[in-house]
């Protein structure tokens, strides 16, 4: 089980900061920071920045992405911001604007 | 979706987490919760901030107000520091509070009487006064106020008598009033100079 959920009608203004995995189906309005993995799903509306070791996303979010591991856009999903990732693809459907940087 | 939400145990939120649902908080949030359904602070879980919820069950620490719409219940493992307000609250043995508790009912009950209770007073004060009718002492109506009260205990020859003596009474202010009242004003000057001056001289 994901250790941290962010359920839908459920808002944060704020920053959240963890070592596990958070899932989020709500609105998160400030910053977002973790060692584990993020999922951003259908119903979420995220706007902030987000640092995590892989980032999946099938809501919207609007802010800068920095993964050590992998980014991932799913279909219907919407992403806009820059991206830091070793690896990153965006499903047929996604839309994404930003600036893609795979140095990492 | 009904799915609850969860804030893992090493998670921290600085910010308000506010909304529908239900809400689980394992980990720190530092700010206010404000949310519709309820609301569980597990043993691991620190507020620093105030939680509102329909039902609001701690077993953790939180530093702020709790308010539940139904009801508050702490766990013999709770740590409150801070103001409880619900209409039903549970403390367990072993729980520990410091605040003010108080079961009143919900938010717009509490604000009813609020509002009622400044005008109770004001209602019960001007019934009061038309209810001793007596048409002797128009003449002097401050001063026989007071003597209204006393003479229905006492037969009729008593309140004959005081009635005899407001009356008597009543002409005598009227006559020397314009002669006396200066001597009990001086006084009065007198004792709030002295005080104003010791307050300015300090």
């Amino acid at each position: 089980m994901a250790g941290t959920v962010i359920g839908e009608g459920l808002t944060i203004e704020g920053d959240i900061t963890g070592d596990e995995e958070i899932v989020i189906h709500g609105n998160l309005r400030g910053r977002l920071t973790t060692r584990d993995a993020v999922t951003v799903g259908s119903t979420a509306i995220v706007g902030a920045d987000i640092t995590g070791s892989s980032l999946s996303v099938a809501g919207q979010v609007t802010g800068d992405v920095t993964a050590s591991e992998r980014v991932d856009i799913q279909a219907g999903g919407k992403l806009v911001g820059d991206i830091k990732a070793a690896r990153f693809t965006i499903a047929d459907g996604a839309s994404f604007k930003g600036n893609v940087d795979m140095e990492v | 979706m009904a799915e609850n939400s969860v804030i893992g145990a090493s998670t921290v939120v600085s910010g308000h987490v506010r909304g529908q649902g239900s809400l689980e908080i394992l980990g720190r949030v530092e700010g206010d919760v404000t949310l519709t359904g309820d609301v569980v602070v597990g043993a691991s879980g620190r507020v620093r901030g105030n939680i509102s919820a329909s039902s609001l069950t701690v077993s953790g620490q939180v530093q702020g107000n709790l308010r539940g719409s139904e009801a508050v219940l702490l766990e013999s493992s709770a740590r409150v520091v801070g103001d409880i307000a619900s209409p039903r609250i549970g403390i367990a043995p072993g729980a520990l509070v410091r605040g003010h508790v108080q079961t009143d009912g919900e938010l717009s009950l509490a604000q009813v009487p609020a509002n009622k209770r400044p005008g109770t007073p004001l209602r019960v004060a001007p019934v009061a006064q038309p209810a001793p009718p007596l048409p002797l002492p128009l003449k002097a109506p401050a001063k026989a106020e007071p003597r209204r009260f006393d003479p229905p205990r006492p037969p009729v020859v008593a309140a004959a008598a005081a009635n005899v003596a407001a009356e008597v009474e009543a002409p005598r202010p009227a006559k020397p009033e314009p002669r006396r009242p200066p001597p009990p004003v001086v006084p009065v000057i007198s004792k709030g100079t002295k005080a104003k001056k010791k307050k300015g001289r300090d």
